[in-house]
């Protein structure tokens, strides 16, 4: 039995609390998500239901909202990738953030033109790891200033993404080759071997990685059998009674 | 569905609709209680003229926080006739259905910018419809009913009388209450906030009876919502069961209601002919006969091409997702003095969306050529269909990852275990692609059964 969405291991009890109450909604709430928002970044823990909550207490009380905080919780969502939280966090974000930049542009007053650039930026990135291109993850991610900056406070990003893309790798391949192994996990030399050998425990050999086979990574065809249920037989169970031979 | 489960639920029906005659809130209203609460009750059920004024709208929503405060802040329960049993189901029905309209019309104005005393109206009234009071009057209609209390105990299979208290003992608490819950349910859905939604229908039981099957409204607005927070959850196969499950319901229990209930969910029956068309799409699946024959009769080659993915259905998806999506909500006073910035919610959702259809959209091809071959070359393929075998590589990726999902076992609707939801599987070793098959083995059950009963 998988983990349901809302459950998170390590979620203290002053935050469960809220959450199952009405106080999720209440706008004072809100420093003490942002403290475990911070927690989250700091610990390299994560609980996407109560980011989610603090989202929506924006969402109601747009005064309230602070950028930074939003842009680390998209962050944190990265690291989760391919589940579906950053998407649900954009979908609590308000519209204009992914409208075209051109628009706001115009209009400086708007004062959330830096939100929604940020936004956009994290979202080039989501899109890149969901579409499995690693390799341009990594070099979109040294482009540009404002994504150190953005990923600045969650502690061990790079690692966590790293971890990430290398489970996701496991659960479809078995044997791949270095040069695109490292592009993948933008990694070289001594620090490639380090982390494909003892973090993930993989075999190199020459110029071609081994990933030990898991169930995932095995696709071997399997035969999917009838269930036959007794139910099924209760007819002919019946007439054996009614009509003794 | 078995013919089992369909007979079932045909009894369920004709039980529900015979239960009609025997309800006593059928009654017509007495006059003694008051004209004028009489007048509230009937205006707090019925949907406002589609030109309804902004002052109109004001005082529907002055209308529902008097009859809203007079049934929770009165002194102990308040004893009043309703006029018709589905009549606490229509208030909260039509309540979110004002709240939804006036935000996307104040919405509106402010994009426009066109009106000037509408917004000035707008902007000095912006607590009305507000989503706090909306979702005050929810929360406390539930929390009143100890609805709540009442679902856990007949989970439990125990009385929900002795749980229900004061007020919720009460048919109209306790319909207020039930029918909140769904309310809720979709309120959270037009905000967004997809998985809270399905949170809170932790204490209803989809798979059992209903507290209110005669209610049809009810049951198809639970399913709707409760299916479209599953696809925007990207949980395509929880979305198609409960998609079918409520296509299948309409379509066998058809002739049995000829009312104004059911004109009033067509609409909501193309739109999820619609949502179900995009989610076996994204998840190929078996659908029940009915929805498949209805779907190719609605779509025809659009159904095929939708299956075959590539970016040429890119324009087809947003059709069919902006046709078929809620309206979606901006809670709160939209910023009049940077009018631009006031863009339709439902953007911004389709983009969300979007994104996550051009992500997956070549799988059906890659899938389709995987098939034929048991190994495959990556390159080889790669040439086949035209594309760097370093992006082939990724969308192999992609497909694997979202051949994972997650489906609904047991227990509240949040749960679920990772499933893979294809059968065809493959993984790669180097350049060589490694493809196998789930097969299904003969089924002898039938046809054992068959020869016995001949034998008798």
């Amino acid at each position: 039995m998988g983990a349901p969405f809302d459950f998170a291991p390590e979620r203290p009890d002053h935050i469960e609390q809220i959450l199952n109450g009405l106080d999720r909604y209440n706008p004072e709430t809100t420093a003490v998500f942002q403290d475990y928002v911070m927690q989250q970044c700091e610990n390299q823990t994560y609980d996407c239901y109560a980011n989610l909550a603090l989202l929506k207490l924006y969402q109601f009380n747009p005064h309230l909202a602070r950028d930074e905080t939003i842009t680390n919780i998209l962050v944190k969502a990265l690291t989760v990738f391919p589940s579906p939280d950053f998407s649900l966090g954009l979908a609590l974000l308000p519209s204009h953030t992914l409208a075209p930049l051109s628009t706001s542009s115009h209009t400086p007053a708007a004062g959330d033109a830096p939100l929604s650039e940020a936004v956009q930026k994290l979202n080039i990135l989501k899109n890149l790891l969901e579409g499995a291109d690693y390799a341009a993850f990594w070099s979109t991610l040294d482009s540009d200033d404002l994504y150190a900056d953005l990923v600045a406070d969650v502690s061990g990003f790079e690692e966590l993404m790293r971890v990430r893309i290398a489970a996701t790798v496991s659960q479809s391949i078995r044997e791949v080759e270095r040069s695109i192994l490292e592009s993948w996990l933008d990694l070289n030399g001594k620090e490639f071997e380090h982390f494909v050998g003892t973090v993930c425990g993989w075999n190199v050999d020459g110029d071609k990685i081994k990933v030990p086979i898991n169930k995932d990574n095995e696709a071997k065809g399997t035969v999917v059998r009838e269930n036959v249920k007794f139910d099924q037989f209760s007819r002919v169970v019946r007439r054996a009674f009614e009509q003794p031979a | 569905m078995s013919d089992a489960e369909e007979e079932v639920m045909a009894n369920e029906y004709r039980e529900a609709a015979q239960y009609d005659g025997m309800d006593d809130l059928d009654r017509v209203p007495s006059m003694g209680s008051g004209g004028d609460i009489q007048a509230q009750l009937a205006a707090a059920a019925t949907p406002l003229e589609f030109q309804a004024t902004l002052e109109t709208k004001f005082a529907s929503y002055d209308n529902y926080c008097n009859l809203f405060h007079f049934i929770l802040n009165s002194d102990g329960p308040v004893d009043i006739d309703v006029p018709n049993s589905s009549w606490a189901w229509d208030v909260v029905d039509e309540f979110i259905y004002q709240f939804n309209s006036f935000c996307g019309y104040r919405q509106k104005v402010a994009f426009k910018h066109e009106n000037g005393e509408e917004i000035q109206l707008l902007r000095e009234n912006p607590n009305t419809w507000g989503c706090y009071s909306v979702l005050n009057v929810l929360y406390s209609l539930i929390q009143r009913s100890q609805i709540s209390e009442q679902l856990n105990a007949v989970k439990r299979g125990e009385d929900a009388k002795q749980y229900a208290g004061e007020y919720g003992s009460r048919p109209l608490y306790q319909m207020l209450g039930y029918f909140s819950v769904i309310g809720l349910l979709r309120v959270h859905c037009l905000l967004g906030d997809f998985s809270l939604a399905l949170k809170t229908l932790d204490d209803i039981e989809l798979n059992k009876k209903s507290m209110f099957p005669r209610v049809m409204a009810a049951q198809f607005t639970t399913y709707y919502y409760v299916g479209f927070s599953y696809m925007m959850m990207r949980r395509y196969a929880d979305a198609i069961r409960m998609f079918s499950h409520i296509l299948v319901y309409v379509s066998r229990t058809k002739n049995f209601q000829k009312n104004a209930q059911y004109d009033s969910i067509t609409k909501k029956n193309d739109q999820m002919y619609a949502l179900i068309m995009i989610c076996v799409a994204f998840h190929p699946t078996r659908l029940d006969d009915t929805i498949h024959t209805a779907l190719r009769e609605k779509y025809g080659e659009q159904f095929n091409r939708l299956q075959r993915g590539g970016p040429e259905n890119l324009p087809l998806f947003e059709e069919l997702f902006r046709s078929a999506c809620p309206k979606f909500i901006n809670p709160t006073p939209p910023d009049f003095d940077n009018p631009e910035i006031n863009i339709d919610p439902v953007e911004h959702y389709l983009g969300i969306f979007m994104d996550e259809v051009k992500n997956t959209m070549m799988s059906p091809t890659v899938k389709s050529y995987l098939k034929l071959y048991s190994t495959m070359d990556l390159k080889k393929l790669a040439g086949f269909l035209e594309v760097d075998p370093e992006k082939l590589r990724c969308w192999l990726l992609v497909n694997k990852q979202r051949n994972r999902q997650l489906r609904w076992s047991e227990g509240g609707l949040l749960e679920g275990d990772i499933v893979h939801s294809s059968d065809l599987d493959y993984a790669m070793e180097g350049d060589l692609i490694h493809v196998s098959e789930a097969k299904v083995g003969r089924k002898l059950v039938d046809w054992y059964l068959r020869n016995l009963a001949r034998t008798y």
